[in-house]
């Protein structure tokens, strides 16, 4: 009697009724070949077992215990990204101003401005728009292209739910900020701008480009992101349109 | 509640050795079981009354899990990644090397058998309850379980004779 290696692994996991488990092992005692598999199904079953056992004898972080207890807390490990803990909420295009200024104005761009290197945006109409410089560089630039030396990086262009383009960039020379911004009617909006991590702030040298968006920027990209980011091509044809939607 | 908290308690290093069969170093999968946590608290209503608190909340963690991949392999994109070689460094100061091999054979692995893997070898669940908490079919988790086992077995049978 033959068995298929489906049948062998559920034999090892122990998920096998009683008639096909005695058959299984009345024929691995007459086929020494078919008990090596069956011993090599457990045996991998007992090592990956085993490998990870030390971790249920590890001391729980204060923090896991205050959380599985309700306690509010807010703190995670340094330098890991943050998750979403809440159910996101959906932002419609209408919102995004009361969003970019409680993001933007109220809580990361205020401090900003009062930066040596000045704020890379302008305000109109109670709205964050790009200066010049960083408006043509979201206009024009690809991403991934900049020379390590460019003053703006562009990270990735991706469309919004609200079909609008959006993309999100470094600004090398403003003290390292990165942010976030829409292309909405003919501007380019600012919705979040935070300060760059993984950047040394001791001056001079090579600034190595963001690992990770500053949470804030990352937060605003999975509120706003409608699929998958755009890949070079489809990142062409949307500046060969104008970034229209 | 106050029941739900106490078994959250005592399920937390089980929670954790789950996480950390997923995320790719400590910190990641801490966070990972804080979120699962804060998401079975703020959910726990909606637990049907005859589910066992672990697949319950093994399926909380799993679709926080799926929620951070998604995210992440967004950002990963957007900016150089210089993540790879940190993590492998900080997972070899703190792990133990067995634990340290198993787990590098496990991220080669698809993110579907990976769930797999942690959940019926390393946490013991039946077929049954993994595939409840994977919300796929047994026969899917068989395949699954199948195909991740042929890929461990050719990864880690080299090793096992040294170990």
């Amino acid at each position: 009697m033959s068995f298929s290696e489906e049948t062998l692994i559920a034999y090892a996991d122990d998920e096998l009724d009683a008639a096909t488990r005695a058959a299984v092992e009345a024929a691995a005692a007459a086929d020494p070949l078919l008990a090596q598999r069956i011993a090599q199904q457990r045996a991998l079953r007992a090592r990956l077992r085993a490998a990870f056992e030390p971790v249920l004898a590890e001391p729980v972080p204060e923090r896991l215990l205050a959380a599985a207890r309700g306690a509010p807390t807010r703190e995670r490990a340094d330098n890991v990204i943050e998750f979403q803990a809440r159910p996101r909420p959906r932002w419609s295009w209408s919102q995004w101003g009361a969003l970019a200024a409680s993001l933007v104005l109220g809580v990361f761009l205020g401090p900003l401005l009062l930066r040596p290197a000045g704020a890379p945006v302008d305000t109109r109409g109670g709205r964050m728009l790009a200066n010049v410089a960083l408006s043509r560089a979201l206009s024009e630039q690809l991403a991934g292209t900049a020379a390590s030396a460019a003053p703006i990086e562009i990270g990735v262009s991706f469309r919004a739910r609200s079909g609008a383009y959006c993309r999100t960039f470094v600004l090398r020379e403003a003290g390292s900020l990165a942010g976030l911004a829409c292309r909405e009617r003919s501007a380019w909006q600012v919705l979040a701008l935070a300060p760059a991590e993984g950047t040394s702030s001791a001056g001079g040298g090579y600034r190595q480009a963001a690992s990770a968006l500053p949470p804030p920027v990352a937060r605003a990209l999975d509120e706003l992101i409608a699929g998958e980011p755009l890949d070079g091509a489809a990142e062409a044809a949307a500046r060969a349109h104008g970034w229209k939607p | 509640m106050d029941e739900l908290r106490a078994e959250l308690v005592a399920l937390l290093p089980r929670l954790r050795r789950f996480a950390r069969a997923l995320a790719r170093n400590a910190a990641d999968a801490d966070d990972l079981v804080q979120v699962a946590l804060e998401r079975a608290l703020a959910h726990a209503a909606q637990r049907r009354p005859d589910s066992q608190l672990a697949a319950w909340v093994f399926g909380i963690l799993r679709n926080a899990w799926i929620d951070e991949q998604r995210a992440r392999g967004r950002r990963a994109r957007l900016f150089v990644p210089a993540e790879s070689g940190a993590e492998i460094a900080d997972a070899a100061g703190t792990a133990a090397p067995e634990l340290l091999a198993v787990q590098q054979a496990l991220a080669r692995l698809p993110e579907e058998q990976r769930l797999a893997v942690a959940l019926v070898l390393i946490e013991g669940l039946s077929y049954k309850e993994a595939a409840h908490v994977m919300e796929v079919p047994i026969g899917t988790l068989t395949s699954r379980l199948a195909r991740a086992r042929e890929t461990l077995q050719s990864l880690l049978g080299a090793t096992e004779a040294n170990g």
